[in-house]
């Protein structure tokens, strides 16, 4: 890492040297490195032993003295039902969330291609969900799947009998309002991503496919489309990596209930770390998932570098 | 423009008129929720707009007295979490958000500049930085918190801060380094001739042209650190308190339903991350994507 480094160095700043201390520039990044380590580093590292250890914080031993169970924890996630249900329930979120962005954000976008008056406007206010606080949002939602609230009174006025369905405890339907929470405050991320991508097409194409007399569904398919495509995987790339981890709307509207139906990966986290006490059992969970993560994300994060 | 044309349009319209609505409804709930007097909070049918404004959730979410009296009231006592006022929270939230950002920015600045000007540690040395964002911060959180207990930084600013900057380096790092690129090495190296150091062509040179730039990352990097839930909520024990938190607390109050606290709490919270947020509205994009797709 030394050695190269400093063959790095610019030809056009190699000259003049005054002022330029050897090794400068490791000790420009050593502040930023030095925070990392002390934060996912090391605490990485202690991951590694936790893992094997069947700590409980609730046993008044300290965490470097706890007992070794080696790989029982891991044969006990195998076998743990609500850790599978939770790892399948979490994918599927992410699949459905961010292919409902993705299917929205392109019908958005396309209703803004041409220019008229308020558009500016319009946008800001189709983007105002992405820019309020998570906890905010979920709380909004909170009290919009209420018993008594607006949705349920909508649906009443809708069906013409009074609609009184408790959404958020129940096993199957409370997964809904967490994920519309989730794609109501995402779609617009998406939607200025697409819009970008879109305004910053060549035009010739588009003009040209016009002047051969293409229909506008075709060139949205066969021409707009692959031209989007860097910035439509960029878009579903960070959009999936950032619903695996959903938590913050989760842990307000239920978290985790009923009976475990709505635990995601990282509510099951919690719920095992901070209130059965688990530690030692979750550690061995969060390697787990961090390898996978980690792994699958640095053969997807090429195109990143690509399209930059 | 023919019939057809105009009806598209028309339709066209209306689609984005209707997008609108569904964007703004759930935060006009969450003001109008806040106007309402307490027996209106769950009321049936709800009530969509009230005829009797009043500040009284306000005033519970800043005011001890007025959330004793509420209290004494209403419901008979609160818990001792929604008891105390929100100042506290908001107080909490600003000081360590902005050293937080303060920290993030500079760090960032200074490694990206050293990245991209002298490639240090290679053309693979960004995406460590990287791989952190994509974790589940939930996965590391458990280790943090065993080390945390042994270096006695649970529940203390420091602690608190440490964490929000080493997750939003990342973000400063990646997108000033996007700014940086934006600026030819030429300029620097003019500089320089001029008898500059090289350090000193970089500070002079180019942060003033970058220098929108680095304001907008500071904006972006403060919004992370004050919508940031998870750590606050595991990473503290009550002398430290965000105001994500404080917004779980009005939620999850045992003492009873706090529709309208937690609406006032709610709006009042979002409002700084709002204002922030349409002011980089522009560089929105930049961020998000770590610098991968600029305007």
């Amino acid at each position: 890492m030394t050695d190269r480094s400093r063959d790095g160095l610019r030809p056009s700043l190699d000259q003049p040297r005054r002022g330029f201390m050897p090794r400068f520039n490791i000790a420009l990044v050593l502040p930023a490195q030095l925070t990392m380590m002390a934060v996912v580093i090391v605490p990485t590292l202690i991951i590694l032993w936790l893992a094997i250890t069947d700590w409980q914080p609730t046993q008044a031993i300290p965490w470097y003295d706890a007992t070794p169970v080696w790989f029982w924890n891991f044969y006990d996630l195998w076998y743990d039902e609500r850790f599978v249900n939770a790892v399948g329930r979490t994918l599927f979120v992410v699949g459905v969330c961010v292919a409902l962005e993705l299917g929205l954000a392109l019908g958005l976008a396309l209703l803004f291609l041409d220019e008229w008056p308020w558009r500016r406007v319009a946008v800001s206010i189709i983007i105002l969900p992405m820019m309020i606080i998570p906890v905010d949002a979920a709380n909004a939602f909170f009290m919009l799947f209420n018993e008594r609230g607006p949705i349920n009174h909508m649906i009443s006025l809708v069906i013409g009998a009074p609609f009184e369905f408790s959404w958020l405890s129940h096993p199957t339907w409370a997964m809904a309002p967490i994920m519309m929470a989730e794609v109501w405050q995402w779609t617009p991320l998406m939607f200025l991503l697409v819009l970008t991508g879109l305004m910053n097409l060549p035009q010739n194409q588009v003009r040209a496919a016009i002047v051969l007399g293409a229909s506008p569904v075709r060139i949205f398919f066969k021409v707009m489309l692959p031209l989007l495509a860097p910035v439509i995987s960029i878009a579903l790339l960070i959009r999936s990596i950032e619903t695996f981890k959903i938590f913050d709307p989760v842990y307000i509207l239920t978290r985790g209930q009923p009976g475990g139906s709505t635990e995601t990966i990282s509510m099951f986290m919690y719920n095992g770390a901070f209130v059965y006490f688990r530690m030692g059992y979750i550690a061995a969970a969060a390697l787990l998932v961090l390898v996978v993560v980690i792994s699958v994300c640095l053969v997807l994060a090429r195109p990143m570098t690509k399209h930059s | 423009m023919n019939d057809s044309q105009i009806w598209v349009t028309l339709l066209k319209r209306s689609a984005v008129v209707i997008s609108m609505f569904i964007a703004f409804f759930p935060i006009y709930w969450l003001i109008a929720t806040s106007f309402k007097p307490f027996d209106e909070w769950a009321s049936w049918p709800p009530i969509w707009l009230t005829d009797n404004p009043t500040l009284q959730n306000y005033r519970i979410v800043f005011f001890p007295e007025a959330a004793r009296e509420f209290a004494a009231a209403q419901q008979g006592s609160l818990d001792y979490k929604v008891s105390g006022s929100a100042w506290k929270a908001f107080q909490d939230s600003a000081i360590i958000s902005t050293l937080a950002t303060f920290f993030s920015v500079v760090f960032g600045t200074l490694a990206a500049y050293s990245m991209v000007r002298f490639r240090t540690g290679g053309d693979n040395y960004p995406f460590q930085f990287l791989t952190v964002r994509m974790m589940p911060p939930i996965a590391v959180v458990v280790p943090i918190v065993a080390l945390f207990s042994v270096l006695r930084l649970s529940d203390t600013y420091f602690g608190l801060t440490l964490a929000y900057t080493a997750f939003t380096l990342p973000f400063s790092i990646w997108m000033i380094r996007s700014f940086i690129e934006e600026i030819p090495s030429e300029l620097e190296g003019a500089a320089m001739v001029h008898g500059m150091g090289q350090f000193r062509a970089f500070l002079t040179v180019t942060l003033p042209l970058i220098k929108g730039g680095v304001l907008s990352t500071a904006l972006f990097i403060f919004i992370l650190n004050w919508s940031e839930f998870l750590f606050a909520l595991v990473l503290t024990a009550g002398n430290v308190i965000t105001v994500t938190l404080q917004v779980a607390n009005y939620v999850s109050a045992s003492s009873g339903k706090l529709y309208g606290v937690q609406a006032a709490m709610g709006t009042v919270s979002t409002l700084p991350v709002i204002l922030f947020g349409y002011i980089i509205q522009r560089h929105l994009v930049r961020g998000l994507t770590f610098g991968a797709i600029k305007r």
